[in-house]
């Protein structure tokens, strides 16, 4: 018998060396960057979404735009254009085409010519013409130029030669620039649609992407993982990383434990209750950036009873915004007086948009004979840079409007479901938000609050006001920052007395790294870029100094 | 005519006393048998007692450790969540919640699979068979996965739970009476009484159910245990019990936020869990041992 | 035998008609258009209206449309899935694999340990040993699994940063799936790395192998336990003591292949909720199986994929449990009597 004890235990014992010799080998690993992302991306085309998911994993990796905007001085930039000329009327904007860039090669698709007119003539012209072989090919639209009137905006495109084009407004706009160095309007090959259509596989172009970008998309698994590789011929400097990795991790918590574990070197979108734990890890550091954005609570006003100035006014006055700035954002935004953020040109400083008075917000319902009101608050179930935890936040919400008797009940989904069933309007309210793609104010009121983004579904509110529209149009034409200043001024008034929408926050934009990751550009705006990102091997060397 | 006790220390007990006196004579089930009445005084009387309300939000008190911690307060025992909640008035407002609805559901089900399986055990041939193969092929569908084909129809909630598991739960119950019946039914001693000249329904409940009543009870203990932990299952993948429920598997999920800076709001529903699951198979690995004597 | 055998595949038939039976009525409860619900094209032209509704029959009464389901599932054609738009049945090609690594090495810890701490377990007298034993196994048969996967993640993962807490690998390894298995593909591959690509995926299976192995290792302890105790005491063994055999031989040759019955069977009877602690495992840990991909479908609202997923776990569980029932019967000479007998 006790032999019998002695060779079980023997065996139980080789078994255990087993697994930790497994544990002790020397680990070599390929070099490359992990990014844990937040979630699916809906397309591999930015052209086609709103969301910040998709621009993230596609916009600056995959693909080029026509100019860039530089966060640090405020400028446009070249990039797929070496200039442009602008006409006196401000109704030509004339570009010059750079030479000697590649697309990616894919299996579909060996590019046989460079980049040149053609490309930028077929990107654009799917957005805007309707009787475009590909303007049908997505289903979704193309939100962001919708909301901003681009087709409207835009009378022709012209080829002047193969590397110089022109864009002929139907109106002078100063936004134009700006509007093209966003991560929506992106560069696609006119070469490799043309090979699509005549094999019949047309909707390959935004699932199989093919574009100029510093990285060129190698694999994608649904709810795990995309893959990139570095664009060997790529025009600008090579990207240090060979290898890109977004490491699929909606759930925050495990984003902040892989980038503990190693598993990813840097994490997105973290909350803000998670910085002491960063704090208590020498070998992790925070990126921050005071964000361009702003996060809200917008009502249908297209559904009763949000139609109703009072109603919206009352649940507005209900909520006790600084709770949810110290629960939520921890310090880590700054209040909302209106939609532009304290760092946009045209801010200043007005007095808060609505005070904290549940009184008050039961004498407006009462006022609008509403009794025992119940109604839907969607949450976005994933961190979006403008709210680090919307489901928290709606619980706040739903015990501060539990003391003005409305019930509330929160609805979510998966983040890509909760995106497509927004655009079918049956919602009473949500909690979102807009993160800026560039620093033109207009970037704050057009696309999420002028008619015209009411059929796009960017407008949350749905909510459509002549005079806002009106005092946009006007802002837009002109180029001077004192005249413009005013009139957007005028547009956070109107936004003020009618409060379509409720703005809680403007949020810092925030990174988890290791601190051997180097120069990762985090832009105050959407998107994220890892060309110049590496891991250096010895990443737990204390003491190297980095940005 | 009285009885005369001849013999003195000749008493035979009842085997309900037997049953009874082996079970408290094992100190882990009778300890079990404890704790189980506590939790079913906590899941009616729990709202009662607790300090707070379930969704009371104290916003100067956000991530409070628990009492014995030196950063905590006795105000909240055990301490609270990223809302500031109390997390010790969740537990005993969650209580309700994963043990009483737990006990509907094993109930509800005890009541559908007993009648099912009471005809089907009494039937023969072909429509028993029919019914075995549906059975089967209920029982081969997860209880997870029925959750989520109930979830799919009606949309995530305690209430759609409730279907899921019961739907779960009730081929098991009338799989584990049906056979019990079946098996007694081939036995020697019905045969004796169907001679006699017992109708069906007397051979059902006076010959053959006194000895079915163990399968019944061990049975009801297992489904309890598997329901707790199918709810609270549901609860964390947020298939169950919405946001702010303190449902105690939805109040581990709400806790993931904070795993790493406040463990204890995943810890302690995990305890509650793991404590009601261990109190029920205390009670029922006792009855089970104090009932196998008899079935032997 | 071959008439038990013929009875054990037409059973097998019999569920899994009644389980396309199950799943066509809920397909057709699903709070979405049905012809959405069956092919996950969200919104179709007319010619894909018009193929769907001659693939589904859907003009024609509901037995026909059941039969036309029947034909398109068994098929292979089970949609696309709405997310990805990728195939179901390719994406549960990719999916499953993944699950059974997972339930393979976890069955084999179950298995490796449970065997015998349960001999261990029926031949100590020592009161405190038994009822250390059974304590533990109560207290594992008893745990939330969902809540013992994040406690060893916090432990094992972040706290002491001995092992990683999701996926199969890290991901800058480029592995080409060939088997699907993980542990085998890291071997095959001809990538430089691929040694250590090996030794990762093995760290990476431990945590979610432990932890979906802690139920079955205690059901394995338990029925271990109390078939070696009846066994022991039966005249056969003492029979065998009274002969002189060393115990280890008893135990091994005579008592052992006896024990090992009711644990095949019990392990039969616990696949259903074998695959529920996996499903519930395969999300904590982020392991990309079948459990977490029909998880996201249903947060997805992928009705497709939640069709596919179901379908397969219960065909797979009701063939596994069947084989187990036939395995159970060919190695026990007592059952094997009632193969002739009424069922």
């Amino acid at each position: 018998m006790s032999m019998l004890i002695k060779r079980l235990s023997r065996y139980a014992m080789v078994t255990c060396l087993g697994v930790l010799a497994v544990g002790c080998g020397p680990q070599r690993v390929p070099p490359g960057l992990v990014y844990c992302s937040e979630g699916n991306p809906e397309s591999f085309n930015p052209q086609l979404v709103t969301s910040g998911t998709t621009v993230d994993a596609t916009s600056q990796q995959l693909y080029n735009s026509l100019v860039d905007y530089d966060a640090k001085s405020g400028r446009i930039t070249p990039s797929l254009a070496t200039d442009w000329l602008i006409s006196d009327d401000e109704l030509t904007y004339t570009f010059t085409l750079r030479k000697g860039v590649d697309f990616h090669q894919s299996i579909d698709f060996t590019p046989s010519r460079q980049f040149n007119a053609d490309d930028v003539l077929f990107s654009f012209n799917r957005v805007i013409d309707t009787n475009h072989p590909y303007h049908s090919v997505s289903k979704t639209g193309y939100p962001f130029f919708q909301s901003i009137g681009f087709d409207k905006q835009i009378n022709l495109i012209e080829k002047i030669s193969d590397d110089k084009v022109a864009f002929h407004l139907n109106a002078r706009d100063a936004s134009f620039l700006s509007n093209l160095a966003s991560g929506f309007a992106v560069i696609l090959s006119e070469e490799y649609a043309d090979g699509l259509a005549i094999r019949g596989e047309k909707e390959k172009i935004d699932r199989l992407p093919i574009g100029t970008g510093p990285f060129q998309l190698i694999k994608y698994v649904k709810n795990e993982y995309i893959r990139y590789h570095r664009n060997e011929h790529y025009w600008r400097t090579l990207p240090k990383s060979e290898m890109l990795v977004f490491d699929i991790t909606p759930k925050s918590t495990s984003r902040l434990a892989k980038l503990i574990t190693g598993d990813c070197s840097v994490s997105a979108l973290p909350k803000a209750g998670e910085l002491e734990v960063i704090l208590a890890h020498d070998e992790l550091v925070i990126d921050s950036q005071p964000g361009f954005n702003v996060a809200f609570w917008a009502f249908n006003t297209q559904k009763p009873p949000f139609d109703d100035v009072r109603v919206r006014k009352a649940l507005a006055h209900a909520v006790d915004r600084e709770n949810i700035l110290r629960v939520v954002y921890q310090k880590t935004a700054v209040n909302a007086t209106g939609l532009l953020p304290p760092m946009s040109w045209a801010y200043s400083e007005n007095k808060p948009i609505i005070n904290y008075d549940p009184e008050e917000a039961k004498r407006l319902l009462k006022e609008a004979n509403i009794t025992k009101l119940s109604i839907d608050i969607w949450a976005m179930p994933v961190a979006r840079i403008y709210n680090p935890n919307a489901l928290k936040t709606a619980e706040l919400i739903q015990a501060d409007l539990a003391n003005i008797d409305v019930k509330v009940n929160i609805v979510s989904y998966d983040w890509s479901v909760f995106n497509q069933k927004l655009s079918q309007h049956s919602y009473d309210s949500v909690l979102i938000g807009w993160t800026a793609d560039n620093s033109d104010p207009d970037n704050f009121f057009t696309p999420i609050l002028s008619c015209s983004s009411v059929t796009s579904s960017s407008n949350r509110s749905r909510w459509c006001h002549p005079d806002l529209d009106l005092i946009l149009a006007q802002a837009r034409s002109t180029t001077n920052i004192e005249e413009r200043k005013k009139f957007y001024q005028a547009a956070e008034a109107i936004f003020a007395s009618q409060l379509p929408m409720l703005p809680l926050a403007h949020a810092t934009k925030l990174a988890f790294k290791h601190k051997g990751v180097s120069e990762m550009e985090l832009t105050p705006f959407g998107g994220i870029s890892f060309t110049g990102t590496e891991e250096s091997a010895n990443q737990n060397k204390p003491k190297e100094e980095l940005r | 005519m009285p009885q005369i006790k001849v013999y003195q220390g000749d008493e035979i007990p009842s085997p309900m006393r037997k049953i009874w006196l082996t079970f408290a004579d094992n100190p882990f089930a009778f300890a079990g048998l404890w704790a189980v009445a506590g939790f079913l005084l906590l899941a009616v009387f729990g709202p009662l007692i607790a300090p707070y309300s379930a969704e009371h939000q104290d916003p100067q008190a956000l991530l409070l450790a628990p009492s014995w911690d030196p950063a905590g307060t006795v105000e909240h025992f055990l301490g609270t969540d990223d809302l500031g909640r109390d997390i010790f008035s969740r537990l005993l407002h969650g209580a309700h919640l994963t043990f009483g609805v737990a006990l509907g559901i094993v109930l509800t089900s005890l009541v559908l699979g007993f009648i099912i399986g009471s005809i089907s055990g009494m039937m023969k041939g072909l429509k028993s068979s029919i019914l075995s193969h549906l059975l089967d092929a209920l029982l081969s569908i997860p209880s997870l996965l029925m959750a989520i084909l109930v979830v799919a129809v009606m949309g995530p909630g305690l209430n759609n739970v409730f279907w899921a598991v019961g739907i779960a739960l009730t081929p098991q119950f009338v799989r584990a009476i049906h056979q019990a019946i079946h098996e007694e039914l081939q036995k020697e001693y019905v045969k004796a009484a169907k001679l006699d000249g017992a109708n069906p329904i007397q051979i059902f409940w006076y010959v053959i159910m006194p000895n079915v009543w163990d399968t019944v009870i061990i049975q009801t203990t297992l489904g309890i245990s598997a329901a707790i932990l199918d709810i609270a299952a549901l609860g964390f993948l947020n298939l169950g019990a919405q946001a702010p429920s303190p449902e105690w598997g939805a109040m581990v999920s709400q806790g993931m936020d904070n795993i790493l800076t406040a463990p204890w709001t995943v810890t302690i529903p995990g305890v509650a869990i793991l404590c009601s699951v261990l109190a029920i198979n205390l009670v029922g690995d006792g009855l089970r041992s104090a009932l196998s004597p008899i079935n032997n | 035998m071959v008439r038990y055998l013929l009875r054990r595949l037409n059973l097998f038939l019999a569920t899994s008609l009644v389980l396309f039976i199950v799943l066509f009525i809920v397909t057709n409860q699903f709070p979405v258009e049905q012809r959405f619900a069956l092919t996950g094209i969200q919104s179709p032209n007319a010619q894909q209206i018009a193929q769907i509704e001659t693939d589904f029959n859907l003009n024609s009464g509901v037995f026909n449309q059941f039969i036309a389901y029947l034909q398109q599932r068994l098929s292979g054609n089970l949609g696309i899935s709405a997310t990805s738009q990728r195939p179901v049945a390719d994406e549960l090609a990719s999916v499953l694999p993944a699950t059974f690594e997972l339930a393979a090495v976890s069955g084999t810890l179950a298995l490796m340990f449970g065997l015998p701490l349960g001999i261990l377990a029926s031949l100590s007298r020592h009161k405190v040993t038994q009822h250390t034993i059974m304590a533990i196994t109560l207290t594992g048969y008893s745990i939330p699994v969902f809540w013992l996967g994040l406690t060893l993640s916090l432990w094992f993962g972040v706290e002491l940063g001995w092992l990683p807490i999701s996926g199969r690998l890290n991901l800058l390894y480029e592995i080409e799936p060939v088997t699907g298995f993980m542990l085998v593909d890291t071997l095959l591959s001809t990538s430089p790395y691929s040694t250590s690509a090996f030794f990762d995926a093995v760290l990476h299976i431990i945590l979610p192998a432990i932890t979906l192995a802690v139920l079955p290792f205690t059901v394995v302890v338990r029925i271990t336990r109390s078939a070696m105790m009846t066994i022991m005491d039966q005249t056969y063994i003492k029979a065998a003591e009274a002969r002189g055999l060393h115990t280890s031989r008893i135990v091994l040759r005579h008592a052992l292949p006896n024990a090992v019955i009711p644990v095949i069977k019990s392990l039969g009877l616990m696949l259903g909720s074998f695959a529920s602690y996996a499903m519930v495992v395969e999300v904590i840990f982020a392991w990309p199986g079948i459990g977490s991909w029909l998880v996201a479908g249903i947060y997805q609202r992928d009705y497709t994929v939640i069709q596919g997923g179901v379908l397969a776990v219960a065909l797979i569980i009701i063939f596994l449990s069947i084989m187990i029932e036939v395995l159970h019967t060919s190695i026990n000479p007592l059952s094997r009597k009632e193969l002739y007998a009424s069922n």
